[in-house]
């Protein structure tokens, strides 16, 4: 396909970092497409029930597993721990269900590298995304709000989950929030340890499999009081 | 009073549970005696009770004991809280590390 005109050399050191929780369904596809371009793709499959690791693993990723469920902070987590220990210069995050773009993480890969940054989000605020629910948009526009005011951060997309950074700012940014609270935990982090940051525009394809697994409105208020008992009990 | 009786019986019953149960350490277990010891005295001698509650400035002894009881509860389950919040840290951890263990490798791929 298009690794052909992509030299493979580039992308040797990167981690790319899959959390997976009953995916079964997409994650070969995934991991399939990621494994044409990366060399090290890491699946979390975090306690699922289904084929989801062994599908992973036979499509070509290195797969750890959670003994049970823990959230996708968690995963995340401990893929980037892994990422780390095997020595990797750069750990990027990518959604399972298939909502990211490969270009688009290459494009975030080229950036975080070239301009010497920290770390690189995704934004589908500053992209076109395809048919991005109207409800949906209000719940992320009022996350947006929520994050410049707490921390100070000028960001168009909290709840992204495409994004690339070095393996300092992974160290540093340690997820605590085992569920849905890390996307705010990283950006407060990115505040907190003042990293070097950009947003860069992808596209995220709302399939019917992507939407189908994504946070409902209501998950807003769970992450609300997740950052809330993460600021009482630090 | 068949309150009384009622009353008394399960304290004994928990005075006799708490000197069985071996979980708590003994200093704890002569705390709790000493506070079933009182319950069982105020059971007996409500009159006393409605005094002590004078005391502060409660008009009854019932009162007193329900006020109590709200701040002991309330103590109780932030304590628990926090101690379950500390657990599922020390979970998260643990299946992290059992996780990071057993990392399972692609099957061989025949890519160069």
């Amino acid at each position: 396909m298009e690794m052909s005109s992509i030299p493979r050399l580039h992308l040797d050191d990167v981690y790319v970092v899959v959390a997976a929780y009953c995916e079964a369904g997409i994650i070969t596809e995934t991991v399939g497409s990621l494994v044409d371009c990366f060399r090290h793709v890491v699946v979390v499959d975090d306690g699922s029930p289904d084929a989801t690791a062994e599908r992973a693993s036979r499509a070509g990723a290195v797969v750890l597993r959670h003994p049970f469920n823990l959230g996708q902070g968690a995963a995340l987590q401990t893929g980037i721990a892994y990422a780390l220990e095997q020595g990797a210069r750069y750990v990027a995050t990518f959604d399972a269900d298939g909502q990211h773009a490969i270009s688009d993480l290459k494009r975030i890969l080229g950036v975080l590298k070239e301009d010497d940054l920290d770390i690189v989000l995704g934004s589908r605020f500053l992209g076109e995304s395809t048919d991005l629910p109207r409800l949906r948009r209000i719940g992320l526009k009022a996350a947006v709000l929520f994050t410049r005011l707490t921390s100070g951060l000028r960001l168009t997309d909290t709840h992204n989950g495409l994004r690339a950074m070095t393996a300092d700012a992974a160290r540093k940014l340690k997820i605590t929030q085992n569920r849905m609270a890390h996307a705010s935990e990283i950006i407060n982090g990115i505040a907190c340890f003042r990293l070097r940051y950009r947003e860069v525009p992808v596209t995220i394809c709302y399939s019917e499999y992507s939407l189908s697994k994504g946070q409902k409105l209501t998950g807003s208020v769970n992450i609300l009081v997740e950052l809330l008992v993460g600021w009482l009990v630090r | 009073m068949i309150i009384k009786f009622l009353l008394i019986t399960l304290l004994a019953l928990l005075v006799v549970f708490v000197i069985w149960q071996k979980i708590t350490s003994p200093a704890v277990r002569r705390t709790a005696l000493i506070i079933l010891a009182i319950g069982v005295y105020f059971v007996l001698q409500p009159d006393h009770a409605n005094a002590v509650a004078h005391l502060v400035g409660v008009g009854r002894g019932a009162d007193l004991l329900m006020y109590l009881w709200v701040v002991v509860t309330f103590s109780a389950v932030l304590v628990l809280y926090l101690k379950i919040v500390e657990m599922s840290r020390m979970l998260t951890e643990l299946a992290r590390r059992l996780a990071l263990s057993e990392p399972i490798s692609p099957p061989d791929r025949s890519k160069p």
